[in-house]
């Protein structure tokens, strides 16, 4: 699996306000990665680095290999681009609009754009103006796949959408972008979790983590474990618990590297007998929330 | 090239009412403009409200279309649909600039020419003028808003760049003239006009083509920054001296000017000053002779350099423009600080200089009959001459493609023969300052320039005339005065009697 993207030691300041600080991030071929980070982290910049519509300040973002600084319209070709507060061409209609990008695309798809108008529910002769936000995410997203793109870059798509429109958006998506490789920033956690193949973890402008969605659910576990005999808290807690709360004979926390055996054995060499472990699978909203807060208390 | 005519024609569809309001303000300066050249003949149906607004309304219609047009695919920012779709820098840009060529130029390219025949210019001959002021509608018109739409995002941030710096430059301008506009050069003044041309033109262009290959806003308007400290710079300290190399430099010398010398003018010696003047100032008059001017030919000073020297080595010098008049005579004026007069006005003074001049010849004149038409007057354009009511007022007026005439002109009346005893007025004085540039054209909306005369005498007038000298050349002579003594020219204002 070759690298669609890739970030080497990438960092950005605003004066002097840094938002990002060397990320090295790699998006493989054919994944669907979900860049995740709460408000702030750097991920609208990354994305905008990529996609050449903002200068790094250090270090380079390549799309296809090649650095961003130099991408040229042959490579926006293959590039589909949505993103929340993007600026559309208002006074044209969706019909317009559609076939006004047509002669930018040689491999774009008459039918599949009429599919996806369709699939949509567009209104082709309303003009964008008057569209509602769920639509002009559509109406961005039917023009950003009519092509078949490559390389699907979503920024923040659903922030604002209700639940229905999000599920079409999804479904759109999947549906028309097999093959490709998607990039998608979101704080819906919930929606990247039931299709995101690899997920990275930014906050305050450093990448804390990226890696395969399953092996990521895989190392996160919730633990409650009561005690046998009350005991006080451990001197230090391991590097990769966070989130540790412990009250007379209850402890609490999350292990960030789970690993049945090792975990227990720790767990047996800080309190002793136990009377029960209980170990529970994170969904990624979970894991996310544990992640911002151990930050914010690092921070 | 597709792409550029895909950009463009999804503009003309955006902006129909736009060019819709170009083309009708446009129609209205051609309609009004060709209007206006009844004037010749019949001076009553002059139209100057419409004209005048018509000339207002135009930038403003062009303007809007160009910032429009430009903000349609907005350069800065990193929100715009555009800048993650497959357009080449190239065909947008291009796509641009054909819209701006087929809306704005093109369009008074024609109206241009419409007023000009209107006016019975032969637009065979006026060809380079029209041209050339399609180049000029360029650099006044369409380059700077053009790079200023494309450093901003819209019309608020468009109107608060242009509006800033004319503001500043408004607040200088009351403050240190100077500053802003420099002194005037008279005809040398082409030169600092062309710089402040040559700086806009590169610096709008470079910035054009930064925004759409690049697109670096903060670079782009440190660019225009500069640019516009530079203009400024450049209009205050080109001296005219330098102006004037350079305008003979671009002036054909078409004549033999090496008998041409400057001599201190020892026969009207008694002519020689120097004035104290309050203020500790002393005001050094030398009379100047300039000699070995070839037949037909006027000399007009336009600036000297002196330089005078005591002979302890003490050293005074002055470099001054002219607004003097023509001829071969000519009184040198310099003002000396009074300290340095006190300590050489009895010495034996060296005075050295160089007078810079033009040389006029080639005089032709052209009679104009009062007649309801008007008569090809070379060189100027198209004059007619109308007698007013009644016979007891006289017009000439006359209209020049694009520019002031480049050659001295001056007008008279001529009485019929019976009167022609009577003192009739006429002028043999140039009616206005010639500007030397030698482009066929200058800044301006009006594709014509009008020049007129009248007299109301009550006596019958035969015809005008219309004469004209050519600057044939830009020459420069210096000069030595040896063994001066300024205390025996000295002159004391006379004591006021209470």
């Amino acid at each position: 699996m070759s690298n669609i993207l890739r970030t080497s030691d990438l960092s950005k300041r605003f004066q002097q306000t840094v938002v990002l600080d060397h990320l090295n991030m790699i998006v493989p071929e054919h994944s669907v990665y979900g860049l995740v980070g709460p408000n702030g982290a750097g991920k609208t910049t990354t994305i905008k680095i990529l996609m050449n519509a903002r200068q790094p300040t250090e270090g380079m973002a390549e799309v296809f290999g090649r650095d961003s600084r130099k991408l040229s319209p042959e490579d926006f070709t293959q590039i589909g681009y949505v993103s929340e507060n993007q600026q559309m061409p208002e006074w044209m209609t969706v019909e317009y609009f559609m076939n006004y990008l047509k002669p930018f695309y040689p491999d774009w798809d008459v039918v599949r754009a009429q599919e996806l108008v369709r699939l949509f529910e567009l209104p082709p002769d309303r003009k964008i103006r008057n569209l509602s936000h769920g639509m002009r995410m559509k109406a961005a997203l039917a023009s950003s796949l009519a092509y078949r793109p490559r390389l699907i870059v979503l920024d923040e798509p659903f922030t604002g959408l209700d639940a229905l429109v999000r599920d079409e958006l999804i479904e759109g998506v999947l549906e028309c972008a097999e093959g490709a490789t998607i990039l998608i920033s979101s704080h819906d956690l919930s929606e990247i979790e039931s299709f995101a193949s690899h997920i990275g973890y930014l906050d305050r402008g450093r990448l804390q983590f990226s890696e395969e969605m399953t092996s990521l659910v895989d190392r996160f576990r919730e633990i409650e474990i009561t005690l046998a005999n009350p005991s006080p808290s451990p001197i230090s807690w391991p590097a990769a618990w966070l989130n540790t709360e412990q009250s007379a004979a209850l402890v609490r926390f999350v292990d960030t590297q789970f690993d049945q055996e090792r975990t227990i054995a720790e767990v047996h060499r800080l309190f002793g007998n136990t009377h029960q472990i209980s170990v529970n699978p994170m969904p990624l909203r979970a894991i996310f929330v544990t992640l911002a807060k151990a930050g914010r208390k690092a921070a | 090239m597709r792409q550029a005519l895909h950009i463009f024609k999804k503009d003309v569809r955006h902006l129909w009412f736009e060019i819709a309001v170009v083309i009708t303000v446009v129609v209205a300066f051609a309609f009004t403009g060709a209007r206006r050249a009844l004037w010749l003949v019949d001076p009553a149906t002059n139209r100057t409200a419409a004209w005048t607004l018509v000339l207002i309304l135009l930038p403003l219609a062009w303007w809007t279309l160009i910032a429009r047009v430009i903000h349609d695919e907005a350069l800065p920012g990193d929100s715009q649909f555009w800048i993650t779709r497959p357009y080449s820098w190239k065909s947008l840009l291009g796509a641009k600039a054909l819209f701006i060529l087929t809306f704005v130029n093109i369009p008074v390219w024609l109206a241009d020419g419409v007023i000009v025949r209107a006016y019975g210019l032969p637009l065979g001959a006026e060809m380079p003028g029209l041209l050339w002021s399609q180049v000029l509608l360029a650099i006044v018109f369409i380059l700077p808003i053009a790079a200023l739409s494309a450093l901003t995002t819209g019309f608020v941030q468009l109107v608060f760049a242009i509006l800033t710096p004319c503001v500043i430059a408004l607040g200088l301008a009351i403050v240190a003239p100077e500053v802003v506009l420099g002194g005037f050069l008279g005809g040398l003044d082409w030169v600092k006009t062309y710089y402040l041309f040559l700086v806009i033109s590169v610096a709008a262009s470079a910035i054009l083509v930064w925004q759409y290959a690049m697109r670096r806003t903060a670079a782009g308007r440190s660019l225009a920054l500069a640019a516009g400290i530079l203009a400024v710079l450049g209009m205050t300290l080109i001296p005219w001296s330098v102006a004037f190399r350079i305008q003979s430099w671009f002036s054909k010398q078409r004549l033999d000017q090496s008998l041409v010398h400057v001599d201190f003018d020892s026969r009207n010696r008694w002519l020689a000053r120097a004035v104290i003047e309050r203020g500790d100032r002393v005001r050094i008059e030398l009379p100047l002779d300039i000699a070995g001017l070839p037949p037909g030919i006027i000399a007009k000073p336009e600036g000297f350099s002196v330089h005078l020297q005591g002979p302890d080595g003490t050293v005074w010098q002055a470099n001054q423009l002219l607004a003097g008049k023509m001829g071969q005579k000519f009184s040198l004026e310099a003002a000396v600080d009074g300290a340095f007069y006190r300590k050489i006005k009895d010495e034996p003074l060296k005075v050295r200089g160089s007078l810079y001049m033009t040389l006029f010849g080639n005089r032709r004149t052209v009679r104009v009959p009062f007649l309801d038409r008007s008569v090809l007057v070379p060189r100027v354009g198209v004059c007619s001459a109308t007698g007013g009511v009644h016979r007891q007022s006289y017009f000439l007026i006359c209209s020049s493609a694009f520019r002031f005439p480049p050659v001295l002109v001056s007008y008279s009346f001529i009485p019929s023969a019976k009167e022609a005893l009577q003192d009739v007025w006429s002028s043999t004085e140039p009616r206005r300052p010639i500007s030397y540039s030698p482009f066929p054209a200058e800044p301006g909306i009006s594709p014509v320039s009008q020049d007129f005369t009248f007299s109301t005498v009550r006596v019958p007038l035969s015809e005008a005339r219309v004469d004209t000298l050519e600057p044939l050349a830009h020459i420069r002579r210096n000069f030595e005065i040896d063994n001066l003594r300024l205390g025996d020219f000295e002159v004391r204002p006379a004591p006021v009697s209470p």
